[in-house]
């Protein structure tokens, strides 16, 4: 059937951003080990050079493999999630269209710098991940993902400790950067942490469902004034390309 | 109203269109994982120009033809597919050739491309361009001369991302390219039939490409 007539049961499409190595293939696995037993899942990743996530998700186990896809991105990890998200709104189509109904899709961007974020073409919400082991003045160091996706994570909080990060205050300088939009500090290793991230998830996909959940595009690559973002990010939702839903 | 001519052509040539083209290498990196030299590169651009190419823009012509005519593009995909022998080269064109009509479907809604695309279960790459072509108001020469330069371009600007190169360099291969570009639209802008498109073939391009998905360390899909 063509790509813009397929109306099949679009799942919540959740975006998974930020730098190289803090977790954005662990949270996914994550949420697949947390929720796999009540939602639908499908994942897609986009790696710079290999399948490598693909892989390593696929081997963690916690996902039909079928279920997890890779798109190469021609070594532009930023185009394809945000200024020519072609090759992987096809594949989140695909796999709607293979496994539904879905409940939730969620990207992985390949592992960039601090200023990649995902287009409201390709994804409903999205999650920048940052971790304690990329130092505690990155969250000051700011950017569109850190000051305004739906939900910032601090990563791998146990290892704070070990290099020399104090947790806390770097949580603290997130919430202050993000005009009360949500921060949750993460490790795999504090339960309490993985329960705050399932309610989140848990809280968006409903949300979807119910018509309530409104795309907001955290913004282009450099940052805005806070008085211009409102009206931006409200005009991209009405403009948006046929990968946009308003429900 | 069309746009211009000109202007519709610059804009369907942009290698940033929103169609995913930035995934694929026009065939380079595949050939450089097979065994080709950079040194080569050039000679690679004039053979694709002689051989995929020239089938490539040749289902285009045709495509935006049959399109302006109101008929059918089933024979038109059908004759490319028994032009394009690697089923790993075909998927590679359909993927693109699916973002292109989900642009044409929004920069068009309504046009004959966008009901001659509707149909097809999924478009290569040549197809759909053409009949966005056709929506766009290229002529045949314009919309042979649009395939041929993206080919070209695409190749080029993977190059830089698979070498180390001057900038500068791939754009004076692209410059150099252009008498070979112009060949390909001589040979094909007049054509209207499936069956005159024509049916080259480049086996060691084919063969590097088809073994592409098996390469555990690639940065393009094709
Ligand atoms: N200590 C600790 N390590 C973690 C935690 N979460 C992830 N890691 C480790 O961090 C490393 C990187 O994790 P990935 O999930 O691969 O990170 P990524 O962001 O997907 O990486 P790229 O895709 O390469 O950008 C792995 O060695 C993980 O085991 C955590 O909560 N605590
Ligand atoms: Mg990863």
């Amino acid at each position: 059937m063509p790509d813009t007539t397929r109306e099949t049961s679009r799942a919540f499409r959740l975006g998974v951003a930020g730098p190289v190595g803090t977790g954005k293939s662990s949270l996914i696995a994550m949420v697949c080990r947390e929720l796999g037993d009540e939602l639908q899942l499908g994942v897609i990743t986009n790696d710079i050079y290999t399948d490598e996530d693909a892989r390593m998700l696929r081997a963690a186990g916690v996902l039909d493999p079928d279920r997890i896809r890779a798109v190469e991105t021609g070594a532009c990890p930023h185009t394809a999630i945000r200024d020519d998200v072609s090759a992987n709104l096809l594949a989140v189509e695909d796999l709607e269209a293979d496994f539904a109904p879905l409940d939730l899709v969620m990207v992985e961007s390949g592992g960039d710098n601090l200023t990649a974020t995902f287009s409201p073409a390709l994804v409903d919400a999205q999650v920048f991940v940052l971790d304690v082991a990329g130092g505690g003045d990155v969250v000051r160091k700011g950017g569109p993902g850190i000051s305004r996706a739906d939900l910032l994570v601090v990563n791998k909080t146990d290892l704070a400790p070990y290099v020399g990060v104090d947790a806390d205050l770097m949580l603290r300088e997130g919430q202050d950067a993000r005009d009360g939009r949500p921060v949750i500090g993460l490790s795999r290793t504090d339960p309490d942490s993985v329960a705050e991230l399932r309610a989140w998830v848990l809280a968006m996909v409903a949300s979807h469902r119910d018509g309530h959940h409104v795309p907001v595009d955290p913004g282009p690559m450099a940052p805005h004034s806070h008085a211009g973002d409102g009206a931006r990010a409200h005009s991209h939702v009405h403009d948006g390309g046929d990968g946009v839903h308003a429900h | 109203m069309l746009p211009h001519p000109e202007f519709a052509a610059m804009l369907l040539a942009d290698g940033r269109l929103p169609v995913g083209g930035h995934t694929q290498s026009a065939g380079l990196e595949p050939a450089l994982l097979g065994g080709l030299e950079p040194r080569d590169i050039p000679d690679l651009i004039t053979t694709r120009l002689r051989t995929v190419v020239l089938v490539d823009a040749g289902t285009a012509v045709v495509a935006r033809h049959r399109t302006m005519a109101g008929l059918p593009l089933d024979d038109v995909q059908l004759a490319w597919a028994a032009r394009t022998p690697s089923e790993v080269v075909r998927a590679a064109s359909i993927a693109v050739g699916r973002g292109q009509r989900r642009l044409a479907q929004r920069l068009w809604p309504g046009s004959a491309a966008a009901s001659a695309l509707a149909p097809l279960r999924a478009p290569a790459r040549p197809v759909a361009v053409g009949s966005m072509a056709a929506a766009a108001g290229l002529d045949g020469a314009r919309t042979a001369r649009l395939v041929a330069y993206d080919d070209v371009q695409s190749l080029c600007a993977a190059a830089l991302k698979l070498c180390p190169l001057d900038p500068a360099e791939t754009t004076e291969w692209l410059l150099h390219a252009g008498p070979g570009v112009e060949a390909v639209v001589v040979a094909v802008a007049h054509l209207t039939e499936p069956d005159g498109i024509p049916a080259l073939s480049a086996p060691l391009l084919e063969q590097w490409q088809h073994a592409h998905p098996t390469h555990p360390r690639r940065l393009f899909s094709a």
